[in-house]
């Protein structure tokens, strides 16, 4: 069993955790516009970027998770005011404190895709896929069960 | 560094005559040869174990912080016209009075709740240093004297330079003189090194990532998760650390090296603007694992993104708790 899916073309698994105001609105939008984008993403809905704890991230790539989108509303976009701000100082000091501690940087990617953008959200995802199929499966920092 | 002690035991012996401090905190002889370690002063009489020297080590912000939050607990079921503040005094040194200004700045006591002996230090000694130094032999006695340390160990006498045992921490301390203090101790100590204080990071920023993610590994591979970081860590201070939790069980219980790993990287990141390099949790560290590597990068990001270093400054608010929506960095968000 294990050596068949093996044999099998690997496809990333992406953990996207976006934001309910703008960016899954935004992925809604892509669905009803009928946008076709990658099947790798797997997309959790949170309220607000500034909700998200770095621990959901860290604990994603240690579940398995090749790479983990953090996703939501534009600077000043927010629809809590100020909660991606917060959000994205936390989200550069992750980044760069991972790539430090030796996990690729991009396993954890931060963009901004607002409700309108659709067409945005597809190319996002197809953006990430690709670089993250370029990187090949995570091995980092991964608990294996058994 | 005898007068300091003199004047510090009168000062202590002052406070609590005068009621001003109900408890000071400060560090007494330890049991072991060349220790010093954290002491309780309630009466006037017990004021002259107070002492201070280059053997003075654990951060003493995290009693205060435990001293009021159990005073704070015991005052729950008091009638709020009844409850009694209680005045915490503390010996402190640069790195001290940094933690402190961090609890103040996230609102976990008063100003008025704790009355500060500001004391200028000139760093601390590293003991695993001086366990290297003297090749592993047993200290049975010692004394430090004019920056020398003169032991008998098991091994014969040995004589150590000071400064060569240091702990890295101090070394390239940039604020060895207290920040906020109700009264000082002595004269302002010169400045240590400063200016190499993140070569370490720089050096290990520019090696592959293989070999960073090896280097990790193998550290926190000595990690047995005693959790001593934590508890000697003033910034760690949470009612319910997430090493315990377990809705949801951010970590887990066996014995996995990842889990460890994920521990390890968590903690560490939880100290973005509040590390202030006081190396109490290198110093408590049973295995020796090297935190201080980590946490200096961390401590490097927030002057670099956020012009800020942890506590230097009453009316610098901690980093992560504000924003600047034009100029925060934003080279990292992924743009198709």
């Amino acid at each position: 069993m294990a050596e068949n899916l093996a044999s099998k073309e690997w496809e990333p698994k992406i953990v996207a955790i976006v934001c309910n105001w703008c960016t899954y609105a935004g992925a809604d939008l892509a669905g009803i516009s009928r946008i076709q984008y990658p099947p790798n993403v797997r997309i959790i809905r949170v309220p607000c970027t500034g909700r998200i704890n770095p621990f959901y991230i860290v604990k994603a790539l240690q579940s398995g998770a090749d790479a983990v989108l953090v996703s939501g509303c534009h600077p000043g976009e927010c629809h809590y005011i100020s909660g991606n701000l917060v959000a994205r100082r936390k989200f550069a000091t992750l980044k760069s404190f991972l790539n430090y501690v030796g996990v690729e940087g991009d396993r954890a990617m931060f963009t901004w895709v607002s409700a309108s953008e659709g067409d945005r959200f597809a190319q996002v995802i197809r953006g990430v896929t690709a670089k993250v199929k370029a990187l090949g499966p995570a091995k980092k920092l991964i608990k294996k069960i058994g | 560094m005898e007068n300091i002690e003199t004047k510090l035991r009168e000062e202590a012996k002052r406070l609590l005559l005068e009621k001003k401090a109900d408890v000071i905190i400060g560090y007494e002889k330890g049991t072991l040869p060349l220790t010093a370690t954290p002491c309780f002063i309630t009466t006037p009489e017990e004021a002259d174990k107070l002492v201070w020297n280059n053997l003075c080590t654990q951060n003493l912000a995290k009693f205060v912080h435990d001293l009021i939050t159990v005073h704070k607990n015991s005052q729950k079921r008091v009638k709020p016209e009844d409850r009694k503040k209680k005045v915490i005094g503390v010996v402190a040194r640069g790195c001290t009075t940094r933690s402190l200004i961090i609890h103040l700045q996230e609102r976990q006591y008063e100003r008025d709740e704790v009355y500060i002996i500001g004391i200028p230090c000139d760093g601390y000694l590293d003991g695993k240093g001086l366990k290297v130094a003297v090749g592993g032999a047993d200290i049975v006695e010692g004394t430090i004297d004019g920056g020398q340390i003169k032991m008998k160990t098991s091994d014969g006498d040995k004589t150590v330079a000071l400064k060569d045992v240091l702990a890295d921490s101090c070394l390239t301390c940039r604020f060895n003189n207290p920040i906020i203090s109700d009264i000082m101790i002595g004269q302002n100590a010169p400045a240590m090194n400063p200016d190499a204080e993140y070569n370490d990071v720089k050096d290990f920023e520019a090696k592959p990532i293989e070999e960073r993610w090896a280097y990790f590994v193998k550290e926190m591979e000595k990690c047995m998760r005693c959790n001593a970081c934590r508890q000697a860590c003033p910034s760690c201070y949470c009612p319910t650390c997430f090493v315990e939790q377990s809705q949801p069980q951010w970590i887990g219980i066996g014995e996995d090296k990842t889990d460890a790993q994920v521990f390890q990287f968590m903690r560490l990141y939880h100290m973005v603007g509040r590390c202030v390099d006081c190396g109490s949790c290198v110093s408590v560290c049973p295995m020796g694992v090297d935190l201080r590597k980590f946490l200096k990068k961390i401590d490097k990001d927030c002057w670099e993104l956020f012009a800020n270093r942890a506590g230097s400054s009453m009316e610098d608010m901690p980093p992560l708790g504000k924003y600047d929506e034009h100029h925060d960095k934003e080279d990292f968000i992924f743009n198709p």
